[in-house]
């Protein structure tokens, strides 16, 4: 078999067990790795309470990882997320994805909880549990550091620990797996963190084939604008968005009450470059680097970060963002997810917060004390608990990130349609609602929506199976992408098997979902976005979204996903058909 | 969507590049719309129904010359492969399937198949098909790409082969006599310069724009077009069509103070390069075919060079215009173009399209732009009549 290994470390927590499985080859050649792999792997866990002892943490590394394929040293983790209650993965770069493939497996699973801290180690083909008390509280760089001998580190800081249900798990190169709260859960298992190193080399079925591909994606990078162009996200990273929300009208701004902040310019990719001397940094392996940090190394907060820390909550100070996002990696907790949190908080109080108060708002949150210990919740249930669910900017209890819907129709279905709740990166309208790849569509219109949106969800769920970074494909498609992944494994791919696996994947979730009640009441935006409109001006209307239009194009996307008018499937056996 | 069908439909006229009678268009939504020729529509649905994707296009080129590419290529291959920057950056090559392949099964899945995993494919005696993933203007443009790949490389390969197949010559004639037309700036009006004023600049760009596609030298959606004022670069945005710029143009301060221009042609920093090295005030960019061909007919022997498009560093001159290499965007064409641009005007750049500048409006540009393409013209049929 050539790029995967075919193998599965399995940890039990509670008895101390590890031992190594086989995946079933077919397994991986129609879930591919990472999200769909772990996806497919939760078949018999996905009922399970978040916080069961039972509940699997899946790390899933894929096919492409450890070739040199760009952006594809990455790696989903997959569990049940406890703040949204949905299926869960998120996507993470770094060296331990990479590392973790050379220690000869594709899947991670962990199961079980220990009854003291513990961390596991793996080297190559050796894995151990050691005891972890004295690291249990510390902060993610401190872990992280006691840790660096042992190779690539995954760890929890004090918000997983303690249960916060937005809670990160920290690569120790600064990537993060997000916004669900996964961290939580490993918190739950009594596990402080995994190390990793490994050094088996990976043997690529036909290397021309994969040199050529990878040209043809370098080329593509390079004709991309928005990856490479004087203004991209390689020059400024991802806060090169900020100017662009900004003369769009779409930035969300104190609590999605307004879309312009006029005070943006202070955190937009310019100023940052400016005031903090940004340099590039990003996951390893990738020719894009799209991550910025100081000289020093701190990492510098991404787009989504500096928007809701500043105009969602009206904070204009640059490095007062900066350092929540710096306190939040520490903390190991959802930047995004948190920001939205507080926010909400801040509107039900008639006061959003200054800036000088932001770390204490994001101390407590990770401790759960005082206000923080309903901050820790997330805002669909600090806004229940406030007797104001309306503020709440969320779909099925995820928060919203920057883009504000009312600004890209796309957008506010795609939110909706997620399986993992209102999330910006399942299907990625903003790729063409805003950033023109591969081709613009009308940002103000449902039209074709539904159909686009379900397309988009099956490639990137293809995209995230791979495991390789969304940002690639504001240049690249998946017609080189499934070229270098048929020169690695040596089975041949199309764009359209690709897709075909993606369609699976997203009706799997989906499946997974609704045997846990979630049905059409669950893919709704808030009020706000059909009854306020956004911030009209300089030529741009930017009216409240109309509801019925919406509803029509939401029963399109289930009748092209084959779904009953509720969102529900039609056929309780559908998942036993599966591979 | 029957609306974007009908916008499409009538570009593939407006540029004469598919015969009237034998164009179909299908899209679908949670249904299946399907427009044109009937049994081209049939297919093009059939087609459809197997793919992920949003649209598809199935068309008969005006001009043979796709066919006559597969007629020629040797029985093994399955695929052509053009040398221009179009091919090479975002088609790959493009497969073909031989007429005497159809004859059994279903010929919706065998080309439904080849879709799966591309742009577009030549399906011999039918015409171009092309999917768009997620558009019917992004079908479009797939099928515009492959048509202008196709003509390309077909000129380029009768300058070394010439005619093979019983009559490709007479064909040829009738292309060059009635379907190529006289390229011409005559007639048409130009603001006078230097622009300053942000609606009129707006404007005028958009309206030269429309000038290039209009007078046929480019397919609307290959090139772009600039105007500086000041600290401020307007730039057409990425992915627009040349004819329809309003609303699609970003104004870039040149200090990159904003990141508002992310969204900008993959050409910005090319034309900034050349208005900071020089005293042009407006830029266009296309794509003209025969420019296209010309600029990849290089008579260096013995040359080390094994990628042209990327590594070569000569600059040659053809016709007063210098030739350069180098890809796009953060691919090298922004650093070799600005050096070579500024005394003649004008720049070819290898298997990709030319660049010309105004030095107070665009009538300079747009003119630079025309005699840039006829010359290319002239010498290419100069070259083949001394050839055959
Ligand atoms: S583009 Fe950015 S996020 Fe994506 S893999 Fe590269 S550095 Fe990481
Ligand atoms: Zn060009
Ligand atoms: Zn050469």
């Amino acid at each position: 078999m050539h790029g995967w290994t075919g193998n599965i470390l399995n940890v039990d927590l509670t008895s101390g067990r590890i031992w190594r499985s086989k995946i079933p080859e077919h397994f991986l050649h129609e879930y591919l790795g990472g999200r769909g792999l772990g996806v497919r792997l939760m078949r018999g866990a996905y009922r399970l309470d978040p916080f069961d002892p039972e509940m699997p943490l899946i790390f899933a590394v894929g096919p492409l990882c450890g070739t040199p394929a760009p952006t594809a040293a990455r790696l989903a983790v997959v569990s049940r997320s406890p703040l949204t209650g949905t299926i869960y993965d998120c996507s993470a770069g770094g060296r331990f994805a990479w590392r973790l493939k050379a220690a000869g497996v594709d899947v991670l699973r962990i199961i079980g909880r220990s009854a003291a801290p513990v961390v596991l180690s793996i080297k190559g083909e050796n894995a151990e549990l050691l005891p972890a008390a004295e690291l249990w509280g510390k902060r993610v760089k401190e872990t992280v550091a006691l840790l660096a001998e042992h190779g690539s580190v995954a760890a929890i800081g004090p918000a997983g620990e303690n249960g916060v249900l937005y809670a990160n798990i920290m690569m120790g190169e600064g990537n993060s797996v997000g916004r669900g709260g996964l961290g939580a859960v490993m918190g739950a298992k009594g596990l402080k963190a995994v190390t990793v190193n490994g050094d088996a080399k990976l043997v690529i079925a036909d290397p021309d084939r994969f040199d050529h591909a990878r040209a043809d994606v370098m080329r593509l990078f390079r004709a991309s604008p928005v990856i490479f162009g004087e203004l991209g996200i390689a020059e400024f990273g991802t806060p090169a968005l900020v100017d662009l929300m900004r003369q769009r009208r779409m930035a969300p701004t104190e609590n999605f009450r307004k879309t312009v902040f006029a005070a943006s310019e202070n955190y937009s990719g310019p100023a940052i470059k400016r005031d903090f001397q940004a340099k590039k940094d990003g996951c390893y392996g990738c020719p894009i680097q799209c991550k910025k940090s100081t000289p020093k190394g701190e990492h510098l907060p991404e787009y989504e970060t500096v928007s809701h820390f500043g105009g969602l909550n009206g904070i204009a100070d640059l490095s007062a963002i900066v350092k929540a996002n710096t306190l939040c990696n520490e903390l190991g907790m959802d930047t995004i997810t948190v920001a939205a949190t507080i926010s909400a908080w801040g509107e039900a109080h008639g006061r959003f917060p200054v800036a000088e108060e932001l770390s204490g708002l994001l101390e407590d949150a990770a401790f759960r004390r005082g206000d923080g210990e309903a901050l820790a919740l997330g805002s669909r249930r600090l806004a229940e608990e406030l007797g104001r669910p309306e503020l709440s900017m969320s779909v099925k209890s995820l928060e919203l990130p920057a883009y504000d819907p009312r600004g890209a129709y796309g957008m506010a279905l795609a939110y909706c349609t997620s399986n993992r709740g209102g999330c910006h990166l399942r299907a990625y309208p903003i790729s063409h609602e805003i950033l023109r790849k591969p081709v613009p569509t009308d940002r103000f219109s449902f039209s074709g929506k539904a159909r686009i949106i379900k397309i988009a969800e099956d490639t990137n769920a293809a995209v995230d199976s791979l495991v390789a970074c969304k940002f690639s494909f504001f240049g690249a498609t998946l017609e080189e992408y499934a070229e270098l992944l048929s020169a690695t494994t040596g089975v041949e791919y199309t764009p359209q098997s690709l897709k075909e696996i993606g369609d699976r994947i997203c009706l799997t979730e989906r499946f997974y979902n609704c045997a846990n009640g979630f049905t059409i009441s669950d893919d709704l935006l808030p009020e706000r976005f059909f009854s306020e409109a956004g911030s009209s001006g300089e030529g741009i209307e930017v009216p409240a979204i109309d509801r019925s239009r919406f509803d029509e194009e939401l029963q399109k996307y289930y009748r092209i996903r084959g779904l009953t008018s509720q969102g529900t499937f039609e056929d309780s056996h559908w998942l036993e058909r599966q591979p | 969507m029957i609306d974007q069908i009908a916008k499409y439909k009538a570009k593939l006229l407006a540029d004469r590049s598919a015969q009237p009678e034998r164009i179909a268009f299908s899209a679908k939504d949670d249904v299946v719309i399907s427009d044109g020729e009937h049994s081209l529509a049939v297919l093009a649905e059939s087609i459809l129904a197997r793919l992920n994707c949003l649209a598809l296009v199935v068309a008969a080129p005006s001009l043979p010359f796709a066919d006559y590419l597969v007629a020629r290529a040797p029985l093994a291959d399955t695929a052509i492969i053009p040398r221009d920057t179009e091919t090479r950056t975002f088609l790959h090559d493009i497969p073909f399937i031989r007429a005497s392949e159809l004859g059994e099964g279903d010929p919706a899945e065998r080309i439904a198949t080849i879709l799966g995993s591309r742009k577009g494919v030549i399906v011999e005696g039918v015409g171009i098909i092309a999917n768009g993933a997620l558009t019917v203007e992004q079908a479009f443009i797939n099928w515009s790409s492959v048509f202008h790949s196709t003509f390309v490389k077909y000129l380029e390969d009768l300058l070394t082969a010439g005619f093979l197949l019983p009559g490709e010559a007479e064909a040829f004639r009738e292309f060059r006599t009635n379907w190529l037309k006289p390229l011409t700036a005559e007639g048409l009006t130009f603001r006078d310069g230097p622009l300053t004023d942000h609606a009129t600049i707006l404007d005028e760009m958009a309206r030269v724009g429309r000038y290039t596609v209009e007078r046929g030298l480019v397919d609307s959606f290959f090139g772009n077009i600039s105007c500086r004022n000041n600290d401020m670069i307007y730039i057409s945005q990425t992915a627009s069509s040349l004819d329809e710029l309003a609303g699609c143009i970003d104004p870039v301060p040149f200090g990159n103070s904003s990141t508002t221009g992310i969204t900008a042609s993959s050409e910005l920093a090319a034309h900034r390069r050349v208005y900071e090295t020089g005293d042009a005030l407006t830029i266009l960019h296309g794509h003209p075919k025969f420019g296209v061909v010309m600029s990849m007919v290089c008579e260096e022997q013995h040359c080390a060079v094994t990628d042209c498009w990327r590594d070569c560093d000569k600059v040659r001159i053809m016709g007063g215009t210098p030739v350069v290499a180098g890809e796009i965007g953060a691919g090298g064409l922004a650093k070799r173009v600005p050096p070579v641009i500024g005394g003649p005007g004008r720049a070819l750049v290898y298997g990709h399209g030319v660049f010309t500048i105004g030095r107070r409006d665009f009538a300079e540009a747009f003119r630079a732009l025309v005699e840039v393409e006829n010359w290319c013209r002239n010498e290419y049929f100069r070259r083949l009549d001394a050839r055959l």
